[in-house]
């Protein structure tokens, strides 16, 4: 496997939704080895202020052009730096970390992926490399659900179209698409379609990913969450970006997994979801920040 | 041939000794900052250091703190995680082994809940083979058991130690916490018990809250502040303490460079830890290595030994034998 820092040249760096920003980065070491679900933790500026590098997962792997594309959302200070980055500069990455998505063992099974937000980044790889892994054989149809806040803060239909995948769109305010939660459209989507996927994708806001979790677990579906926290070294040295997990050997004694070196991405029914206290959900940013 | 006047002489001599220990340069990663060692070993080569100082090891593994265990902050990162750790069974069967490999020596820092703990561990840890140090850790703010009640009080501090001392004959680091008002009268109650070496500082206790929900940030609510925030608070309970005792002094805190490390050494340190800076740049410790290196050879010095300690604290004038107060250039 291995793991190293590579600056990379940025090759653009530009809005495509509402505070959501694609940076597409000439950094052809991780894109040689980088998979499905895993991250990199890039420092977005040099210096001291902010300290800690940016966990964020590769939105698309092209192994052939040595290139990786990050979707970023700006939420604070490291992202906001982040979208100033202007193309020709470097940036420092670390990876690729974390345990990436495991492909689906059928190849022909009807797969449902679950995107909330920002959540859209990590499963847009994986959407296409099962998409593509598909085009010689009969198969099930791939279903992404996409929600977001509203209309702005979803990335453009276009960007859909080259994948075969079926795109069912919602939006928390009904500006676009189903309105309500994606997961919402998912559970009436399914029962009214009488689809039922073999297996689920999911990648959002924790709250989001805890629904798609219960929905997943009451109909014995499995499913793999890509999970996010705070995190500082992303190695697995300084264990800050811990979750609270089921004991593996069964006991109800307190456990932990850590989201960079166990995962990110994770099964529904290895989290201990009612642990999970409320800092781990995240805050406004303040405008003056 | 022609003279490069660039070109230096002989290779700076970075070995130090620090009273039993002899370490082939100064530069050594804090706990808690570096794993168990192996996690950094895609980024640079182990052999290069002068010694990992390996996660806080206690008697029976540990599951660490609820999450959110750390929060950013400027220049810095306030951490609770609780002394996470595989228990010193695990240690011994498994981690130790494969970072002997690397070829560097090994600091195994150790805590526990009661002196008896420590004892314990420390008895386990003097048998095993490939240890250069124990560190013991009497001054972590992140649990609720021993940890800073043991590093804050001098009695309680000199307990610990002298426990430990009875238990092994590994030479001793004790680390300091700053979370107190006379830093110096620890340093000296441990070094009477029997620490052979000291290290300071560990974290600095802190907090960080969250203005729209009202909740701390830190599901433990209070951690300790780490990173270059708390170096010049590092380095003035360093010089404290080198001008205490008369045992070797490690610096820590905030170290993110070779000019970082060497302002440890100049006021008395005779060696560093790397910490948080291992999270944001993996390859930092070997780099000031190199770093130290490159500047003992533009100073033109032979070795670290000849710049450690050297700070002036003299007058800006010496001339001015009498006193250091002001001088009336325009008198004759």
């Amino acid at each position: 496997m291995g793991k190293m820092q590579e600056d990379a040249r940025i090759i653009r760096n530009e809005e495509v939704a509402r505070m959501t920003w694609l940076m597409r980065l000439h950094s052809p070491w991780i894109a040689a080895r980088a998979r499905p679900g895993q991250f990199g933790m890039v420092r977005v500026r040099e210096g001291i202020d902010p300290l800690l590098r940016r966990p964020l997962s590769f939105h698309r792997i092209h192994p052939g052009k040595g290139e990786i594309e990050l979707l970023y959302r700006v939420a604070g200070k490291g992202t906001w730096w982040l979208s100033r980055c202007q193309p020709d500069s470097l940036v420092n990455i670390t990876g690729p970390l974390g345990n990436g998505f495991t492909m689906p063992d059928n190849p022909s099974a009807a797969i449902a992926l679950v995107a909330g937000g920002i959540g859209i980044a990590p499963l847009f790889e994986l959407m296409v490399r099962i998409s593509e892994s598909r085009s010689k054989i009969k198969a099930e149809a791939i279903h992404l659900f996409y929600g977001a806040r509203n209309a702005h803060e979803l990335l453009p239909a276009a960007v859909f179209e080259s994948t075969d995948v079926s795109v069912h769109w919602s939006t928390d305010d009904g500006s676009f698409g189903f309105s309500g939660y994606v997961t919402d459209l998912l559970d009436e989507w399914t029962a009214h379609a009488g689809f039922r996927p073999s297996e689920l994708f999911a990648c959002g806001p924790l709250a989001m990913q805890h629904n798609v979790a219960r929905w997943a677990l009451a109909r014995d579906i499995p499913v793999q969450l890509s999970l996010e926290s705070l995190m500082a070294c992303g190695i697995g040295a300084c264990l800050g970006c811990a979750l609270p997990a089921v004991h593996p050997g069964g006991s109800s004694a307190e456990h932990y997994v850590h989201v960079c070196k166990d995962g990110p991405i994770f099964s529904a029914g290895s989290i201990q979801w009612r642990k999970i206290r409320k800092q781990q959900l995240p805050s406004p940013i303040f405008p003056c920040d | 041939m022609a003279q490069n006047p660039q070109a230096t002489a002989a290779v700076p001599d970075l070995s130090v000794r620090l009273g039993p220990l002899r370490l082939k340069n100064p530069v050594m990663t804090a706990s808690g900052t570096f794993g168990y060692g192996e996690e950094f070993a895609d980024f640079l080569d182990l052999g290069c250091l002068g010694a990992v100082v390996v996660k806080g090891i206690s008697l029976l593994p540990r599951p660490g703190n609820p999450p959110p265990r750390i929060v950013e902050t400027p220049a810095g990162m306030i951490n609770a995680i609780g002394l996470e750790n595989v228990g010193v069974e695990v240690f011994l069967a498994s981690r130790l082994p494969r970072l002997r490999e690397r070829g560097v020596p090994v600091i195994v820092n150790i805590f526990g809940n009661t002196v008896e703990e420590y004892a314990e561990l420390a008895s386990r840890l003097d048998g095993a083979a490939g240890i250069e140090a124990l560190e013991i850790n009497i001054s972590c703010p992140n649990v609720k058991q021993g940890g800073m009640i043991f590093g804050t009080d001098p009695a309680m501090a000199a307990k610990v130690v002298e426990a430990v001392r009875l238990s092994t004959g590994l030479p001793l680091i004790t680390k300091l916490t700053p979370n107190v008002t006379r830093i110096g009268e620890i340093a000296r109650a441990v070094v009477d018990a029997g620490s052979d070496i000291l290290s300071c500082i560990n974290t600095v206790a802190a907090m960080a809250v969250d203005i729209f929900s009202r909740r701390p940030k830190l599901a433990n609510v209070m951690g300790g502040l780490s990173g270059p925030a708390i170096r010049p608070v590092a380095l003035r309970c360093t010089y404290e303490v080198v001008r205490s005792v008369n045992v070797p002094v490690i610096g820590v805190g905030g170290i993110t460079g070779a000019a970082d490390a060497l302002e440890f050494l100049l006021v008395g340190a005779r060696a560093v830890q790397v910490g948080t800076a291992n999270f944001i740049n993996p390859a930092t410790a070997v780099e000031i290595v190199e770093g130290i290196e490159r500047f003992l050879q533009v100073q033109g010095l032979a070795g670290i030994e000849e710049y450690i300690g050297t700070l002036d604290t003299g007058c800006l004038f010496p001339f001015a034998e009498e006193s250091c107060e002001w001088i009336d250039l325009k008198q004759p």
